[in-house]
Formats: C-alpha cells, structure tokens, sequence
C-alpha cells in the first residue's frame, strides 16, 4: 500500500540539522509540531498498514525565495529509507527550469514532479512558463503532482489552484499522467469531472480542512460526489494521499476505509492505481 | 539538598500505549545518589500521560479501553478545527481528554536510595495520540 502524499517537513534527522529549512517549515510551509525522528515517519506508515510513501518538496525558490526541501534533501531520504519514493519540484520561474527537471530525474533518480502553482505563483496552463516542464515531463515519463484547492500555507492564493486550468494540461499533454492533490477541495466536483472525462487525470485523497478525516472525508466523497461515482466510474482514478504531517497517516487511512467503498476498489486507491502511476504495472 | 532533572525520549510505537518507564526512574534515583527525597514523573505533552497501575498486559489494555470510551477519538469536539499555531487541524481532543482524566504526572517519595511504591505499581508513559516520539521529565528532590 502506498501513501502518494507526505512531506517530510519534520523529520529531525534532516530538518533538525538545517536552521534555514527549520524556519522555511515554520514560516512558509507553516507547521508547528515538533520535530520527529525518521523511525516515527515509518511507525506511522506502520501504524496505517502503509508500506511506501511518495515524498513531495516544494522548490518556491522565486515566489518565496527558498526551497521547501530541495530535490537532494528528498534523494537523500530516500537513500536513507527504502519505504520513501521521492518526487522532486521545480521552480518554473527559472531559467534552468528544464536543467533542474532533467537533474531531479536522471541524476537523482525521483520518479515524479510536485508542483503548487499556488505557493509557486503560476497559473498551471501558463505556455510560456509551465509547457516547457510539460513537455519535458511527458517525454520522461513521469506524472506530475499538481497542488490544487485551497492551501494553508500563509500568503498563498486559492486562485491559482483551481483544478479547471489543469484541463488544457491535460488535453494538451494526453501521455502526461496528472495527479490532482487534496481533490482539489473545494473545487471537488471540477476535479472529478476532470478525472472522469480525461484517462490521464488522477486525484489524490489527502484533504482535511474542517471536522476530522472520518467526516470530512465522507463529506466529500459522499456529499459533495456520491460514493457511487467513486465505485463506479473513478475506482481507477483515485489514489491514496494522507498529507502528512497536517494529518496522521493511519487516521485518513482508517476515514477512507470507513467510507464503504468495496474491498476491490479500496485495493485500487491504496495500492494499484499509485503503482500505475509510478510505471510499476502497466493499464 | 539536591534538584536533579532529567528529560528522556520515549518512542511510541502505536496510536495508543502503556510503556512502563519503571525501570527508568529506578535507574535515574540510583544513579542520582539521592537517599531521601521525592522523585516526580512527567510528560511533557498535553495529548498523552503518566498513569500508575499494576504491571499486567489486561490491564494496560482495559486502561486505555476504559479512557478511549469516556474520551473516545470521536466526537463533536470544539477542537476539531484548524489551529493556526499548528497549522493544522486538531482533531485530537479525545487524547487530550484522556490526558486530562489520567494524569500526567505520577509522585513517589524515596527512602534509602530507592524508591517508596507497592509490589505491584509499575510507572507508565501513556500515549493517547501516537506514534510519536515524546518526552518525558525525571526530577528527583532530596539529599
């Protein structure tokens, strides 16, 4: 079982030793709990009956001059633990925009691209700005993990996230795999619009902004969609994500296994669809 | 007269524990030199305690059974809403309940270097919100 999205904004073996990531974590990603050792980040993995977690860093470096974890911090953890499959993140404000894509990929091997147009200041159907990574993307053959919805991160716009601009990536990227995090709450219905009509569109879990993960989840994929569509239509387009550290693993674990979806289907978000997307099976 | 403290990181493994801190509190009094005092176990976190009971497994099962059903994980809490201090949402109040009924703290007087309890009383760190690594304080007072 694979959890599609963490961060490892405190793990103290690597942000305990780093006072300027300590302070970008603090201020910009904006989390308050105390530091951990990399053991519990695995206990909690345990904890969930989760096996493997996808780490995304946040490269702001224009928008909010730093880097919330850079792509070498996440190939270093990944060295560090074999439970962690590492995505890395670029800055499409920059130059060497393409240079740093190839980097994270070929030199550092991470296996995808985390992006947030909204901490990142971007609109995500930007040509000049964005197609270029695009583009680089789909030729490597790695999927692309789109912030989308509202964020807590201070001083970052909800405007940039809304997951419709995502559909001119899709349309024109058709071999680029897209993944549309938090399910783009509250744009839910948009997204799984998306998701439906486009075979490279996928949405991921890990969203939480009231309540607790029981009910809020439920909410969402029971109220705001109906479950059915899930079961349904979209049992191949969902994967697990918890978000953690916002949230514990096994407790938005535990929600989505509470909502009555099938044993089949649950399979797919917790474990084959991620494995699709990381290029471990084929369609 | 003597003040000695020391913190010491304990790592949960589960969502919720009993972990018997016992023999650590009998080293740290022996190590302390202390002949007669107080020692004072404490945890320095709001969402987990220190409870005192005798060392069985069923016990420490129906310990965290009988706070799980006053303070269960969930209810219609106040607390579940996003804490700005935190950047993210506290739905943990039902830990913060048990913490609150169980304690968190435990006191023991020491008499010849050792410490003064029954047979049967074992000192525990209680996780209620885990796992995570925490940390607790040892004070030893006396001379």
């Amino acid at each position: 079982m694979i959890d599609f999205h963490t961060h490892p904004v405190l793990v103290r073996e690597v942000v305990g030793r780093d006072e300027a990531l300590l302070r970008v974590v603090r201020e910009v990603f904006k989390i308050g709990n105390t530091l951990q050792p990399l053991e519990t980040f695995h206990l909690q993995m345990d904890a969930a009956g989760i096996e493997k977690a996808v780490l995304l860093p946040i490269d702001c470096s224009t928008s909010k001059g730093c880097q919330i974890f850079s792509n070498e911090q996440v190939a270093d953890l990944c060295q560090m633990s074999g439970r962690f499959i590492g995505f890395g993140s670029v800055d499409p404000h920059k130059k060497a925009v393409i240079d740093d894509l190839e980097r994270a990929v070929n030199d550092l091997g991470l296996r995808g691209l985390k992006l947030s147009p909204p901490t990142q200041e971007f609109y995500p159907h930007d040509k000049n700005l964005a197609y270029p990574i695009y583009e680089r993307a789909q030729n490597l053959g790695i999927p692309i993990l789109f912030h989308a919805g509202m964020s807590w991160e201070p001083q970052v716009k909800a405007k940039y996230g809304q997951p419709l601009y995502l559909e001119d990536v899709a349309s024109d990227f058709p071999d680029l795999k897209i993944i549309i995090a938090h399910f783009a709450w509250p744009w839910v219905l948009e997204a799984a619009m998306l998701a439906l009509k486009y075979p490279n569109v996928y949405i991921d879990t890990s969203c939480l902004y009231f309540d607790n993960p029981v009910d809020f989840l439920a909410y969402v994929m029971k109220e705001q969609i109906p479950l059915s569509l899930i079961e349904k239509s979209l049992r191949h387009k969902i994967v697990f994500g918890s978000n953690y550290p916002r949230v514990e693993i096994r407790k938005m674990a535990e929600a989505i296994r509470r909502l009555g979806l099938t044993k089949g289907c649950l399979e797919l978000i917790f474990r084959d669809n991620a494995l699709r997307l990381l290029g471990e099976v084929s369609v | 007269m003597k003040i000695i403290l020391q913190k010491m990181e304990v790592q949960s493994r589960k969502g919720q524990e009993l972990i018997d801190l016992t023999p650590q509190v009998e080293r740290a009094v022996r190590e302390s030199g202390v002949r007669e005092g107080v020692v004072n176990i404490m945890t320095l976190h709001t969402s987990s305690g220190i409870v005192v009971t005798e060392g069985l497994p069923c016990l420490e099962m129906d310990v965290l059974d009988h706070l799980e059903r006053l303070a269960p994980d969930e209810g219609d809490y106040y607390h579940n809403r996003y804490l700005e201090i935190d950047g993210r949402l506290g739905f943990n109040a039902g830990a913060h309940l048990r913490s609150v009924i169980g304690g968190i703290q435990a006191f023991f007087p020491i008499e010849g270097g050792e410490i003064v309890k029954g047979s049967r009383q074992r000192i525990y760190f209680a996780e209620y919100d885990g796992p995570l690594a925490r940390t607790c304080c040892i004070q030893i007072l006396g001379q």
